[in-house]
C-alpha cells in the first residue's frame, strides 16, 4: 500500500492540472489584475507624493531665504528711514536754534539800539540840564563876580589880553 | 508564543488526534456494536481517545466475530497512516452513536480500455457495470465473474492475496477520473482563495489610494513578498507576465497546505500527482519561454571541450536529463515535505495507540499520550512553517527555472 503514496494517478493529475489552471485564469482576471495594479498604482502615487513634498520642502527654503533677504532689505530701509529722520530732526533743531539765536540777536539789538537812544537822549538831557545848570551858575557868579564896575573892567581886560597874546 | 496561540494548536492537533482515532476505528468496523457507541460519543481529545481504548480493554475478551479475530485487534499503523494521507473516494467526517456515517461518497468516473467512459452513483453500481475497486484504485473485472463482493464502509472491496489475479484483468487500462476528496478539497481551496483575492482586489477598488485595512494588509505584503523578492530578481523585466502563475502557485499551495492541517481536509499537496502537475505546468512554462541561448546551452554547453559535446555526447546529455530533473525534483520535494510532516503527526498519534497494544496495555498509552501530545503540537508548529516555506521555495524555483531559460547568455562565460 506504501507504493500507492509515489505512484501519480493519471486522473488525480488531470484534475489538479484542469482545477489549478482554471482557477489560474480566474485569480489573474479578478484578482492579481487588480491587485497588482491597485499596488502600483500606489506605489506611484507615493514616489509622487515624495517628490512633491521633496519640491514642496525645496520651495519653503526658497520662499524662506527670500523673505530673508526682504526682511534684511526692510531692515536696511528702516535703518535709512531712521537715519533720515535723525539727520532731519538734528538740522530742524539746528535750524530752530540758529533762527532764535538769530531773533535774540536781532531784539537785543534793538533793544540795545533803544537803550544807546535812550541813553543818548539821558545823556543829552542831563548835558542840556547840566549846561542850563552851569549857564544859571554862570549867570549867578558872574552876576555876583560882575556886580563890581571894577572887577568887570579887569576881567574885560585880561581877555583882551589873552587875545593879544594868541 | 502566547497562551491562546498555543490552546489554538493544541484544539488543533486534538482534533486531528480525533481524525486520527476516526481512522482507527474505520479500520476495525469489524468489532462489535457496543464499541462503536463508546468511540462515536467521545467529543475529542485524547483523553477520551484513551478511556475509549481502555473499555476497549475490558470488552476485548471474547466480544469479536468474524473475520475480525483474523485479524486480530492489532494493526499496521502505516497502513492507517497511508491510507490516511492518500486520496479517498469519500469524505468521511464522523460516524453517528448508531453507526450512521456522515460524509460523501463521491461518484465513480472511471475510463477502461474495455468498458469506455464509466459513472457510477456508488462503488455497488460501478461493480455492477464491471469495474471493482480494491484500496482506492478502480480495476477491471474479468468476464464471468460473479459480481458478489463485500463492499466495505470505505467503498472499498477488500481482496486478498492471490485474489487479485482470480478477479482482475491486469491488461484493461483504467484512469480514474472520480471527483475525490482530494479534488473536492482542490476545488474547495481555490474557491476559497478566489473569495479572499476577489474581495481584496474589491478592496482596493473600494479604498482606492488608501493604506490597506484588514484582509488586505494581510495579503498585500505577501504578494510584494513575491514580486519583489520572489519574480523580481529573476525575471527582471518579465516579472508582471509571469507574476500571476507564481502568485497562483504560491497561494495555491500554501492555502492548501494550510487546509491539509485543519481536521477534516485532505492534504493536497501530500498527493504526487497534484505535485506533478504543477511542476509540469512550470516545465512547460520553462521550455515555452526559453531563449535560444537556452538551447543553446543545452546542446552546446559554452566552455566545454568539443569532445564532450561532439565526441562523447556527455554535456548535452546531462544538460538535457537536467531539463526534467528539476520539475521532478520541483514535484518530489513538495510532495516529501507535505506528507512527511503529516507522517510524523500521526505518527505522533499512533504511538498512543502503539503503546496501548490494541487496548491491552492501558497505562502504556495514558503514559505516553501526554509526551505524544507535546511533540504533536511542536510538529504542528513546524507544520505551519513548512505550509509557507514549501509553496516559497516552489514559487522561488519556478522563478528561477524560467528566468534562467529565458537568460541571453551574452555576458555569461
Amino acid at each position: 500500500m506504501g507504493s500507492a503514496l509515489i505512484q501519480p494517478q493519471v486522473g488525480l493529475f488531470f484534475w489538479s492540472a484542469v482545477i489549478f489552471l482554471v482557477f489560474f485564469f480566474i485569480l489573474r482576471r479578478f484578482a492579481w489584475k487588480p491587485i497588482l495594479n491597485a499596488i502600483s498604482a500606489r506605489e506611484a502615487q507615493i514616489e509622487e507624493s515624495l517628490q512633491k513634498a521633496e519640491q514642496a520642502r525645496k520651495e519653503m527654503a526658497d520662499l524662506q531665504s527670500s523673505n530673508e533677504a526682504l526682511l534684511r532689505e526692510a531692515r536696511a530701509e528702516r535703518d535709512e528711514i531712521i537715519r533720515q529722520a535723525n539727520d532731519m530732526k538734528d538740522k530742524i533743531v539746528k535750524d530752530a536754534r540758529d533762527e532764535a539765536a538769530n531773533a535774540a540777536a536781532l531784539e537785543r539789538q534793538k533793544a540795545m539800539q533803544q537803550i544807546e537812544a535812550e541813553k543818548r537822549a539821558a545823556i543829552d538831557e542831563i548835558k542840556n540840564t547840566a549846561s542850563a545848570l552851569a549857564v544859571d551858575v554862570a549867570e549867578k557868579v558872574l552876576r555876583k563876580e560882575f556886580e563890581s564896575k571894577s572887577t568887570q573892567e579887569e576881567f574885560a581886560k585880561k581877555v583882551i589880553a589873552d587875545l593879544g597874546q594868541n | 508564543m502566547s497562551l491562546k496561540n498555543f490552546l489554538i494548536l493544541g484544539i488543533l492537533s486534538l482534533a486531528l488526534s480525533l481524525g486520527y482515532s476516526q481512522d482507527h476505528h474505520d479500520q476495525e468496523t469489524h468489532q462489535n456494536d457496543d464499541k462503536h457507541k463508546v468511540e462515536e460519543t467521545q467529543d475529542g481529545g485524547h483523553e477520551e481517545a484513551k478511556k475509549d481504548e481502555s473499555k476497549d480493554s475490558d470488552e476485548h475478551e471474547g466480544s469479536h466475530e468474524g473475520d475480525a479475530l483474523e485479524h486480530g485487534h492489532k494493526e499496521d499503523p502505516s497502513e492507517v497512516i497511508i491510507h490516511h494521507i492518500l486520496d479517498n473516494h469519500n469524505w468521511h467526517i464522523t460516524d453517528l452513536p448508531g453507526g450512521q456515517s456522515i460524509g460523501i461518497e463521491f461518484p465513480w468516473m472511471v475510463y477502461t480500455s474495455k468498458t469506455g467512459f464509466v459513472y457510477a452513483s456508488d462503488s455497488e453500481e460501478l461493480i455492477e457495470k464491471g469495474i471493482i475497486p480494491v484500496h482506492e484504485k478502480p480495476y477491471v473485472l474479468k468476464e464471468g465473474v460473479e459480481k458478489h463482493f463485500h463492499v466495505n464502509h470505505h467503498g472499498m472491496v477488500h481482496l486478498e492475496e492471490g485474489e487479485m489475479e482470480k478477479y482482475i484483468d491486469e491488461e484493461a487500462f483504467v484512469i480514474d477520473f472520480s471527483i475525490t476528496k482530494t479534488v473536492s478539497q482542490m476545488i474547495l481551496v481555490g474557491l476559497i482563495l478566489l473569495l479572499v483575492m476577489i474581495s481584496v482586489a474589491n478592496a482596493y477598488k473600494k479604498r482606492e489610494g488608501q493604506a490597506p485595512k484588514g484582509l488586505q494588509s494581510f495579503i498585500e505584503p505577501v504578494v510584494i513578498f513575491v514580486r519583489d523578492e520572489v519574480a523580481k530578481p529573476y525575471l527582471g523585466e518579465n516579472t508582471s507576465k509571469f507574476l500571476p502563475y507564481l502568485l497562483t502557485l504560491f497561494f495555491f499551495i500554501w492555502f492548501a497546505n494550510l487546509f491539509g492541517l485543519m481536521p477534516f481536509n485532505s492534504n493536497i499537496a501530500g498527493n504526487i500527482s497534484f505535485t506533478a502537475a504543477l511542476a509540469i505546468l512550470t516545465f512547460i512554462i520553462t521550455q515555452v519561454n526559453a531563449s535560444k541561448d537556452h538551447w543553446v546551452h543545452v546542446f552546446n554547453t559554452p566552455g566545454v571541450p568539443w569532445w564532450l559535446k561532439f565526441g562523447i555526447p556527455l554535456m548535452p546529455l546531462v544538460e538535457f536529463i537536467g531539463l526534467f530533473t528539476k520539475p521532478f525534483a520541483l514535484a518530489v520535494r513538495l510532495f516529501a515535505n507535505i506528507t512527511a510532516g503529516h507522517f510524523m503527526v500521526l505518527g505522533l498519534i499512533s504511538l498512543i495507540f502503539i503503546l496501548g497494544n490494541g487496548g491491552e496495555s492501558a497505562g502504556a498509552a495514558f503514559g505516553i499520550a501526554p509526551l505524544s501530545f507535546l511533540f504533536t503540537v511542536i510538529i504542528f508548529m513546524l507544520e505551519m512553517i513548512v505550509a509557507v516555506i514549501q509553496p516559497f521555495i516552489f514559487t522561488l524555483l519556478t522563478a528561477v527555472f524560467v528566468g534562467m531559460a529565458m537568460e541571453s547568455h551574452d555576458d555569461h562565460h
